[in-house]
């Protein structure tokens, strides 16, 4: 479903990507996990076209993205939450997600108003993320918690074939992370989910595979069971982790 | 065109040039320093150019307008800043819309004051004695002002470069540090350095209004024209600089004075199709800084 | 449609009505025509600030050359309606807003590849090559003498050139365009624009063509700003330069600024304090001074703009 081959990315002088390869299959569960620095997010921008690569290449279901600006590559069926939130501050929940679904069908329906099944669509996704009690609340108005989960709804209403998960659970207590990693690892297998976490019970429950990453590099991809015990990936990242 | 055709046109360009540059120098600092882009960098000309009137006409004396017309300009300046720029802080875009009000304000008041002799209709600032005649360049009669005004401006900007090279103001200057909390981190008084730098602006706004006004003449309207010339060659040299501003109106001048002579139908349209390509394919001039998170 | 809406509906129109016969119940006031001119004047402003208020406001572009469709759509219908030897209100109106849309899709192609600061002097800058046009194209429009003589228009035998029946057809597009700009507005097409405004690049990341949704906002506002200039050529029957100059743009812009932007009635708001100041204010006191310092207190302590504290109001 994924494959990028030697991906490059440089700023000036730093190679934050040198040379990445990485292969998922379609309704696979990837982890990429390493240490900060490892160029984990950069990844995630040169795949959604927000950086663009300094070489290598990267196939999405068979196309090649190269050459695509991002919303094009949006359309191909790729979703993203954001380490960040980057929400709509003064729209409702409601209408945050209006956004995200009916961009599909596109931005130029000037004259009808939010048909009916596209707000219960709507609806129905908040509930999936457990904001439904919060439809009509604007986004700026919600916890942190909540805008995580909104940020992550956005991603969904979109019915992505592939979705890009940034740090899903950062910042949320221990009963909201449980909620989040129940939906992601309940998620149907029609999406390809990439998810990048430091969280590494959530990883060790989500991932089918995990693709470890080191100063711009793949230094290890395997199993959760395999990645656990390599010696390297310890050394490097790991370590610090087992051991807390 | 003949040879010495030519050289006057260049000569003209250049003085145009030179022009521009004062009144494009005061437009950059304040953007290169605060992020804001004072839309009342016309009035503030306009104003030096009314001041510069009544000094000439009360004292006789052009030099002593050359003088007086900046500082009153600064002080304009050192008032305007705290009062109102300063509440708005952070918010880029206010800022510049406070300063259309603010020459709104300026603008009209100019118009009205009859009294003061300004007022609606046109008026013209005689030339300094000492320099209301002609030399002969090449075989044709140039006027001495024009070249003055070179001078002047040459070395108004290497004036301008020393500072930025000497002294701390200078230094702050060119590092081009336009963010608030990063310049208080480091423990400089920001509001005192924000209202300075505007005042330097205004005070250069007024200054090229007085450096204008033999040439150029007074009447309503030549605030809207001073800025468009000045926004135009800020984004083509390069916003925030003072290399740029040099650049911006090394371009400028030249260009609308050849374009006037070659082509003037079109002249107008030459120069803002070059700031067009400009902002189109080096949005950051062509000796910009680029700035990061715009 | 909810009741609440069905109610507001209903109002508006009552006003409406009220508003476009003001002529007729109004004849016992000595002032009536006069207050009638001063009214047509406002709404076809209004329809102004609206079309920008949609840029500005909605879509979040600051636009500083907005003038440049409303004087443009101006030229177009006196030319049009001079060189097509007709009075007819479809060819003057039509040609006002297909040229006021043409120019707007060339002006937006270009500005709506820069951002911020870059975009605001793009458009002015974009803005005073049409003046320079307007200014120097002597032949065509005049020059800076400006085009005078227009003719009021006249539709199916309908002959427009009498005030009252002048002030009917401006009451009549303005409920038009509001009536649009509504629907505009209230629709997934409204919702996107403000999601561009908002978050432009969450607007990518979701699917959108950004730059392509803010063209489109560009030509539609054009269009809308290009009828408000048809207008007011038939008002004014004269169109000079200053119809496309930076002073015209920074009235529309004050306008959507202090009626409050974003909102569908601040605009109109907005238009009706301006002009009000400029044509009602007693001589003595100075208009623009006026309008500068009242524009820099609203920026600095009513952003919102009247609508915009209205709405606060009503929600605490």
């Amino acid at each position: 479903m994924i494959e990028i081959r030697e991906l490059r990315r440089d700023f000036g002088g730093i190679r934050a990507l040198a040379g990445v390869d990485l292969r998922v299959e379609a309704g696979e569960r990837r982890a990429v996990i390493g240490p900060n620095g490892a160029g984990k997010t950069t990844l995630f921008n040169v795949l959604t076209g927000e950086l663009r690569a300094s070489g290598g290449t990267m196939r999405l279901g068979g196309t090649e993205l190269g050459s695509l600006t991002t919303w094009r590559r949006a359309r191909l069926g790729l979703a993203r939450m954001y380490q960040r939130n980057e929400l709509f501050d003064p729209l409702s929940a409601r209408d945050n997600v209006l956004l995200s679904i009916t961009s599909v069908v596109g931005a130029y329906r000037p004259m009808r108003s939010p048909v009916a099944h596209e707000v219960a669509a709507a609806d129905a996704v908040l509930d999936q993320v457990g904001l439904r009690d919060q439809g009509s609340t604007a986004a700026r108005a919600l916890s942190h918690g909540e805008r995580r989960q909104l940020e992550l709804a956005l991603a969904l209403a979109r019915r992505p074939r592939v979705l890009l998960l940034d740090e899903p659970t950062a910042g949320m207590s221990p009963a909201e992370t449980e909620r989040i990693t129940a939906l992601i690892g309940g998620l149907d297998r029609s999406i390809t989910v990439l998810i990048v976490e430091h969280d590494m019970d959530v990883v060790f429950r989500v991932a089918d595979r995990i693709t470890v990453l080191h100063e711009g590099r793949a230094i290890a991809e395997g199993t959760p069971e395999a990645i656990r015990g390599d010696r390297q990936v310890h050394d490097v990242y790991l370590g610090k982790q087992v051991e807390a | 065109m003949t040879f010495e055709d030519a050289l006057q046109q260049a000569l003209n360009g250049l003085s145009f040039g030179a022009l521009l540059f004062i009144l494009a120098a005061g437009l950059s600092l304040i953007f290169g320093m605060m992020d804001v882009v004072n839309l009342a960098h016309g009035a503030f000309y306009m104003l030096g150019a009314y001041v510069a009137l009544s000094v000439t006409r009360a004292t006789g004396s052009f030099w002593a307008a050359l003088i007086v017309a900046p500082i009153a300009l600064a002080l304009v300046g050192l008032i305007v800043e705290p009062l109102l720029l300063r509440r708005l802080r952070g918010r880029h875009l206010d800022q510049v819309l406070i300063t259309i009000g603010l020459s709104l304000v300026i603008a009209d008041f100019i118009r009205l004051r009859d009294d003061w002799g300004w007022g609606a209709t046109v008026r013209s600032l005689p030339l300094p004695a000492g320099l209301d005649r002609s030399i002969q360049i090449a075989g044709s009669d140039y006027p001495t002002y024009r070249l003055f005004v070179i001078a002047f401006s040459a070395a108004l900007a290497l004036l301008l470069y020393v500072i930025q090279r000497r002294t701390r103001l200078g230094a702050l200057v060119r590092a081009g540090v336009g963010d608030a909390q990063m310049l208080s981190a480091l423990g400089v008084d920001t509001d005192r350095l924000f209202t300075v730098t505007f005042a330097v602006g205004a005070g250069l706004a007024g200054l090229a209004g007085v450096v204008a006004a033999p040439v150029f003449g007074l009447q309503p309207g030549m605030d809207v024209d001073a800025l468009i010339y000045s926004l135009i060659v800020v984004v083509v040299g390069g916003l925030g600089s003072l290399s740029g501003a040099v650049a911006g109106s090394a371009v400028v001048g030249p260009a609308d004075t050849f374009g006037k002579v070659l082509f003037p139908q079109f002249a107008l349209a030459l120069i803002f199709a070059i700031m067009a390509l400009v902002l189109l394919f080096r949005p950051t001039g062509l000796l910009g800084r680029v700035r990061i998170g715009r | 449609m909810s009741r609440p809406t069905l109610i507001r509906m209903a109002i508006v129109l009552a006003a409406w009505v009220a508003l476009a016969t003001f002529p007729q119940w109004s004849g016992f006031w000595e002032s009536s025509r006069f207050a009638a001119g001063i009214i047509r004047q406002i709404l076809i402003f209004a329809i102004f600030a609206s079309s920008l208020n949609l840029l500005v406001g909605y879509a979040g572009l600051p636009s500083l050359g907005h003038a440049a469709f409303f004087g443009g759509g101006a030229y177009a219908a006196a030319i049009a309606a001079q060189r097509l030897g007709t009075d007819q209100l479809t060819v003057s109106l039509g040609a006002g807003m297909l040229a006021a849309a043409l120019l707007a899709l060339l002006v937006g192609f270009l500005a709506v590849r820069a951002l911020g600061i870059f975009f605001l002097m793009l458009t002015l800058a974009l803005a005073q090559m049409v003046f320079a046009v307007a200014f120097q194209a002597t032949e065509l429009t005049g020059g800076s003498n400006g085009f005078s003589g227009i003719r009021r228009p006249t539709l199916l035998g309908i002959d427009f050139s009498a005030a009252s029946d002048l002030y009917l057809l401006v009451c009549v597009t303005f409920l038009l365009v509001v009536l649009l700009l509504w629907r505009l507005t209230t629709s997934s097409y409204g919702r996107a624009l403000v999601g561009v405004r908002e978050n432009e690049r969450r607007m990518r990341a979701l699917g959108y063509d950004t730059r392509t949704v803010k063209l489109s906002a560009f030509v539609v506002a054009g269009a809308i700003a290009g009828i408000a200039g048809a207008l007011s050529s038939y008002e004014f029957r004269f169109v000079s330069p200053n119809d496309v100059g930076l002073g015209t743009s920074v009235t529309g812009f004050v306008m959507v600024l202090i009626g409050g932007a974003g909102t569908l009635v601040g605009p109109v708001l907005g238009a009706a304090v301006v002009l009000l100041i400029e044509r009602v204010l007693p001589s003595q006191l100075p208009a623009q001074t006026v309008l500068g310092v009242v524009f820099i207190l609203f920026v600095v302590f009513a952003r919102q703009g009247i609508a915009g504290a209205l709405r606060k109001e009503r929600r605490a």
